[in-house]
């Protein structure tokens, strides 16, 4: 069994992950009907691309061995209040910063109770979702879905629009990706996110600002999850706050781990990244196709999660000799 | 006598770069046998393939006359090979008392009856560890105490030592010799990794010298002296004492200005009213005993620690009073710790050589721009891998994997990239082989030589006097003694340390 895994160990994770997908992908063509078509490719890359900008924010938290579990609620909440604001005839840019002010308050709210308050992140940002949640639709909102009031053709036209044939939000995802890949592998602060979450003490002690940049990890999840809803948004023409309770948090847990990002924190990069993404939208999208229920694609998305936690655990143990001991 | 376990050729590479080759080696019922070489010679590397923690490429191995090849170290366990690691493997989250029992609790676990089981076992082995504190509370030795009281527990046929003495102080190590002596006489066999040669020859009954993973020679222990044994480690003659006594003062080094002044520090009571002061262009030395205060206090120093707010004294840095929150602010202020548990808080272990030297680069600030620089990273591995000796396999090996001492050069060249002007070295030589040692030694001269405040904590007398320019000695979380090594021996600083 042990031996199996090592086998994968030895090629990379994202490779395996790679393989897989186009393995996946090929079967789909070849089996669904409606899978290979533009109508649907082009459904596929728009939900690719939404997921993806969710994932790279939830990336960057893992990799600096953290959680960030109020994703959603921030990128429901925000749009919605966003979108609100524009119905009470707010100018465009004046709710557009406002929001911005809130996701940022949010986002540094994760950070101060990790990293200040020392508390563990998956209760501080299941917390502060929930609260985020509660306070929008109780303070700010009447109903569940906030439509987009009419005579903002330049917004629906944002969400329209297209380069080359590629939906927009292929692009936005695409610049992310980009920028991602440069702030985690050139920037000092990219550096910084992998040491600490490599070994905390050892970055204190070193003298790294590492409360600041465990603020700044979530601030930049935050705002990644306030594009990837205003993307939504321009999309529809609405935000449907019940998406809180849906299983897209779930997704993109499973697109971090699945891309080979070890929850055990200071691994990975975009690369585990696309690969993911790409591997659970096309799943999703086949699942979708293939008019599986909601219950059974939750079961087989449970299953698949389960999976590559277990091998996570073995192929990122946290310290090789205690998990050699073999009886911990 | 007859070969309990038996190597023959045994081979293991790492994506191709050879750590042993054709090594064989042979473990006598009821022997204690000392496995010796430089660091990176690969005897943990041939002590884990024994173990079952790392699977050999190559060779046979016969375990009471049967060939066996171990897939996981619980398999070694269960044919009665227990291995002590030389980076703690303890769940730092549970108590003594639990961790000893880990993986055996009785079913529905009391924990009440645990600890009573553990402190009647502990007492037996005269081990003074608190079964029912948490290890992550516990210091370095305690932590090693207890691992050594697991490996006993297990009652193995054979048990292998990864340098179990470095982190213990010279009471608990003539507790730890007395205990090996005593499993010896009930016929355990024991493989013992050791950088102090002295003890070596005192306790083992065969030596076996390793280097550049192959085998150099086993022979009886009384054949050898400290001298051939290193002569063969490196494969030259290394002239000079390591450690020289120094008794004339002139070649002290003279006090500078004062760096920091300590009054009345206090933290809990792990720290008391601690008063000392530290001075330009000297090695300071601080001996203690485990429990002493010494760590604590540097930690307090470095902003790793906070001392008490209320009467926790006052400490200052040329003149200015300090109080730092975090190590980040000492950093910038100049002072630097570097600590005793590496793997704990020392290194990044997912990251290179490269990567650990330049985070403290980027730490202290020295990369102006916010894009880091690749030719930087590049250029202080280069320097320090050169200064310090450093020994991979490869260049880009993540730190986890490079061998211990080399592990520890590493953490100490971090420190150093970021040219502090105060700097405390815990322990700087744990793991370190005698030629790599004498390079550190120098090394930490050369610091106090360009006008650094250096101090050095080490529970290694010969140590302290061969680098102290000047010794003070810690007892019950404050310094009791000062001491100049030209006008005083061991006996008297021990003495001052105990009583
Ligand atoms: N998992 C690994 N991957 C790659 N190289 C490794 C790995 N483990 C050990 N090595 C290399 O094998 C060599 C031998 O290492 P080993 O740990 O056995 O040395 P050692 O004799 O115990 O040294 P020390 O005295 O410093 O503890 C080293 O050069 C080390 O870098
Ligand atoms: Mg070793």
């Amino acid at each position: 069994m042990t031996g199996w895994f090592l086998l994968l160990g030895r090629r990379r994770q994202e490779d395996t992950v790679f393989l897989l997908t186009i393995l996946l992908f090929l079967t789909f063509s070849f089996v669904l009907h409606g899978f290979l078509t533009t109508g649907n490719i082009i459904a596929l890359l728009r939900s690719v691309a939404l997921l993806g900008i969710l994932a790279v924010g939830m990336g960057i938290v893992v990799i600096g061995r953290g959680i960030d579990l109020s994703l959603v609620a921030i990128l429901a909440i925000s749009v919605a209040v966003f979108l609100n604001l524009l119905g009470q005839s707010y100018p465009i840019g004046i709710a557009l910063l406002l929001a911005l002010v809130g996701v940022i308050a949010v986002g540094a709210l994760n950070g101060v109770l990790t990293a200040y308050a020392e508390m563990p992140a998956i209760f501080a940002t299941l917390a502060t979702g929930t609260f985020v949640y509660g306070l929008g639709r109780s303070q700010f909102l009447t109903q569940d879905v906030i439509y987009l009031p009419p005579g903002h053709d330049l917004f629906t036209a944002f969400g329209n629009a297209r380069l080359a044939s590629i939906p927009v939000e292929v692009v936005v995802f695409a610049f992310i990706l980009v920028g991602a890949f440069l702030w985690l592998r050139f920037s000092k602060y990219g550096r910084y996110i992998y040491l600490i979450g490599d070994n905390l003490n050892a970055a204190r002690n070193a003298g790294l600002p590492v409360r600041p940049v465990i603020v700044l990890q979530y601030v930049v999840s935050a705002l990644l999850a306030f594009v990837a809803g205003l993307i939504m948004a321009a999309g529809i023409h609405s935000m449907n706050t019940r998406i809180v309770n849906s299983s897209l948090l779930y997704d993109v847990i499973l697109v971090v781990v699945i891309g080979g990002i070890g929850l055990s924190g200071g691994k990975g990069g975009v690369r585990n990244l696309i690969v993911g993404t790409l591997l659970i939208g096309i799943l999703l999208n086949g699942m979708t196709i293939l008019d599986i229920s909601d219950l059974y694609q939750n079961l087989i998305k449970a299953t698949v999660l389960l999976a590559a936690l277990i091998v996570d655990g073995v192929l990122n143990p946290r310290d090789e000799q205690t998990d050699q001991q073999g009886d911990i | 006598m007859s070969a309990l376990i038996e190597m023959r050729k045994i081979a293991k590479s790492y994506r191709g770069a050879v750590a042993l080759k054709d090594v064989d080696f042979t473990l006598e019922e009821g022997e204690i046998h000392a496995l010796v070489g430089e660091n990176g010679a690969g005897k943990s590397t041939l002590t884990k393939i024994m173990a079952g923690a790392v699977e050999a490429d190559g060779g046979t191995m016969l375990f009471a006359g049967e060939p066996v090849a171990f897939r996981a170290p619980a398999e070694a366990l269960a044919a009665g090979i227990a291995m002590v690691f030389q980076e703690t493997s303890l769940v730092p989250s549970m108590t003594v008392a639990q961790n000893l029992y880990l993986g055996d609790e009785p079913f529905l676990s009391r924990l009440r009856g645990v600890q009573v089981a553990a402190q009647q076992f502990l007492q037996s082995l005269n081990f003074t560890v608190d079964p029912g504190a948490l290890v992550s509370t516990l210091g370095a030795a305690k932590r090693q105490m207890v691992e050594i009281a697991r490996a006993v527990r297990l009652r193995a046929r054979v048990i292998i030592f990864d340098e179990p003495t470095a982190t213990l102080t010279p009471e608990e190590k003539r507790y730890f010799f007395a205990l090996l002596r005593r499993l010896k006489a009930r016929g355990v066999s024991i493989v013992f990794i050791s950088h102090a040669l002295e003890e070596a020859l005192r306790i083992s009954d065969r030596i076996t010298i390793l280097r550049d993973g192959g085998l150099v020679t086993t022979g009886e222990t009384p054949s050898f002296t400290r001298d051939s044994i290193i002569a063969a480690m490196v494969g030259r003659v290394l002239s000079g004492e390591l450690y020289r006594k120094r008794d004339d003062i002139a070649g002290l080094r003279r006090a500078g200005d004062k760096a920091l002044s300590v009054q009345d520090v206090s933290m809990g009571n792990i720290v008391r009213n601690n008063a000392f002061s530290l001075f330009y262009a000297q090695v300071t030395g601080i001996f203690g005993l485990i429990g002493s205060g010494r760590t604590e206090t540097a930690k307090i120093i470095a902003g790793i620690y906070k001392r008490d707010f209320v009467r926790g004294g006052e400490i200052e840095r040329d003149g200015q009073p300090i109080r730092y929150r975090v190590p980040r602010q000492a950093m910038q202020d100049g002072i630097v710790y570097v600590t005793e548990d590496r793997k704990l808080e020392g290194f990044f272990e997912t990251k290179s050589i490269a990567e650990n030297l330049y985070s403290g680069y980027l730490a202290a600030g020295l990369n102006r721009s916010v894009v880091v620089s690749m030719r930087e990273m590049a250029r202080l591995a280069e320097t320090w891998r050169k200064t310090l000796n450093i020994r991979a396999l490869e260049s880009n090996e993540r730190v986890v994997e490079l061998s211990g001492g080399n592990q520890q050069k590493v953490v100490i060249g971090k420190s150093l990239v970021q040219k502090p002007r105060i700097i405390i070295f815990d322990e700087p030589t744990r793991g370190v082989d005698v030629g790599a040692i004498a390079e550190i030694h120098a090394l930490i001269g050369g610091l106090a030589d360009e006008g650094l405040a250096v101090i050095v904590i080490s529970s290694y007398l010969p140590e302290i006097m061969n680098l102290s320019d000047r010794i003070l000695v810690f007892r019950q979380g404050r310094c009791v003694e000062e001491f100049s090594p030209a006008e005083v021996d061991e006996e008297r600083i021990m003495y001052a340390a105990v009583h």
